[in-house]
């Protein structure tokens, strides 16, 4: 599976991209919202797993612009602080699949990732 | 006229030899210049290129730590080079490595956080952190418990107990917080001991801790009682929080503090806590009380009040201030159908009033 990884801090990113690409996927890092962006209209990921608060734009404008351009075949999985329980909620309005909390499991990262390879395969 | 001659060549020949001198002492002086600039990019580049090794050699290590697979008992060592053996006694490296782990450990929970904790402890950092304890800038000291505390290190508990009544506020914090976060609502002891003041922030962050946590019914009556007025405020916000109802006539003795914070706490506190009398004790104090006061009361007697409370409240309507005579006209219609019925009754000649009315009825219609 090819996913896009938007995450701006540095040591996160590299951890997410180590877990995912052992978990055998292609993975695309990206530093900032904006970088995100043009990425997946470039790219084309089967998943994004974005952070919430980025420079340029945030995870939640992100969301809005993927579930625009690809309605139904391009899943969000937020990642969010503890405390933004509000955010996720307007996430999940703007049409967020899923969500983790930081500080969260690695191992429960790739479960929640491999959810969403099942549902492509089928 | 020889004499003019000679004195001029003399002059010509000393300008030219002054000129010579400075020209080389300008000279020295660009040289040595440029030796230190040399020097400088130097170090400075071995610097960055160390800090650039440093950086990947912690990488490498976080990543290492958080996808081990190997079977985590305690005796476990994560395989490690004898070079970053080595290199752990180098201030920078190790700062890189301590920053990076605590980082990671922020963000990661399950076995990978347990892995990191494992490697801080391999590599015996808590022994760096507990000598930064006795730094003396605070700065330092804070950084040092907030690692010792994000890495859970509970048995250090004895060690940070003393920074909890620290002179600085910021070193204050992070060993309360740490000692929380160690123990629970049982670490909240310190408060026994405590003589500085626990700041509005402090404890809004104690309590935002302890949220993540089982409620445990621990001794808060002799915080009540504290000489410290800030214990005793947070201690109001834990009965408040946690609906600790046996407290109540310890929080009624608080309505008698003389300091007004405590009082206004305490009133607040009796919106969650409360018996059929403690309007009573309210209402009592009511005249001794300034207009913040006041307003508290009878927002607290909103929930607790009864039909009892309105003779009293029927009073408060024709107060000058507005914003009373709202509240006041919200207890009476919020203590039952009587209340109700005695406000339709209410008619007055004051269109303030009549239109307060007519709001608090729109209010509980809605």
């Amino acid at each position: 599976m090819k996913i896009l990884v938007a995450e701006d801090d540095e040591l996160m990113l590299k951890m997410l991209e180590f877990r995912l690409r052992k978990d055998g996927h292609e993975v695309i890092v990206t530093h900032d919202g904006r970088e995100a962006l043009a990425k997946i209209n470039e790219l084309v990921p089967d998943l994004v797993i974005t952070d919430i608060m980025m420079p340029f734009l945030s995870g939640l404008e992100i969301i809005g612009a993927v579930k625009k351009s690809y309605p139904n075949t391009m899943p969000v999985i937020i990642i969010s602080g503890m405390g933004q329980e509000s955010v996720v909620l307007e996430a999940f309005q703007l049409g967020a699949d899923d969500y983790i909390t930081k500080p969260f499991s690695p191992n429960e990262l790739s479960v929640r990732v491999k959810r969403f390879d099942k549902a492509i395969i089928l | 006229m020889l004499l003019i001659k000679l004195f001029m060549l003399s002059a010509f020949f000393i300008s030219l030899h002054t000129l010579g001198v400075i020209i080389l002492v300008f000279t020295n002086l660009m040289v040595c210049l440029l030796i230190f600039m040399l020097i400088y990019m130097y170090f400075r580049a071995k610097r960055e290129k160390n800090q650039t090794n440093y950086k990947l050699i912690s990488d490498l290590l976080v990543r290492k730590a958080v996808f081990y697979d190997g079977l985590m008992l305690p005796e476990t060592l994560i395989p490690v080079t004898k070079r970053v053996k080595k290199l752990i006694d180098n201030k920078d490296f190790r700062n890189r490595l301590t920053d990076e782990l605590v980082l990671a450990k922020k963000n990661i929970t399950g076995t990978s956080a347990e892995n990191i904790k494992h490697l801080y402890q391999q590599l015996n950092l808590e022994k760096y952190a507990l000598q930064l304890l006795k730094s003396r800038y605070w700065h330092i000291k804070a950084k040092a418990i907030q690692e010792l505390s994000l890495m859970e290190l509970k048995e250090y508990e004895f060690e940070l107990y003393p920074f909890a009544n620290n002179k600085n506020e910021l070193v204050r914090m992070e060993a309360q917080v740490a000692l929380v976060q160690f123990n629970g609502f049982e670490g909240l002891l310190f408060l026994d001991d405590i003589t500085y003041s626990v700041s509005e922030w402090q404890q809004i962050k104690l309590l935002q801790k302890l949220s993540n946590l089982p409620p445990l019914l621990i001794s808060v009556d002799k915080w009540l009682r504290s000489s410290n007025t800030s214990v005793v405020i947070f201690a109001l916000k834990l009965v408040r929080s946690y609906h600790r109802f046996e407290l109540h006539d310890a929080v009624l003795q608080c309505l008698d503090h003389p300091d007004p914070i405590v009082r206004l706490q305490a009133i607040n506190c009796f919106s969650e806590i409360y018996t059929d009398e403690t309007s009573i004790h309210l209402i009592s104090r009511f005249w001794r009380e300034g207009l913040k006061h006041q307003l508290a009361i009878i927002k607290a007697l909103q929930n607790i009040g009864s039909e009892n409370d309105n003779p009293f409240l029927l009073t408060l309507l024709h107060n000058d201030n507005y914003e009373m005579k709202l509240f006041a006209a919200r207890a009476i219609a919020r203590s039952g159908k009587k209340g109700l019925a005695s406000l339709n009754d209410y008619g007055t000649y004051d269109n303030k009033l009549n239109d307060i009315i007519i709001q608090v009825k729109g209010e509980l219609a809605a």
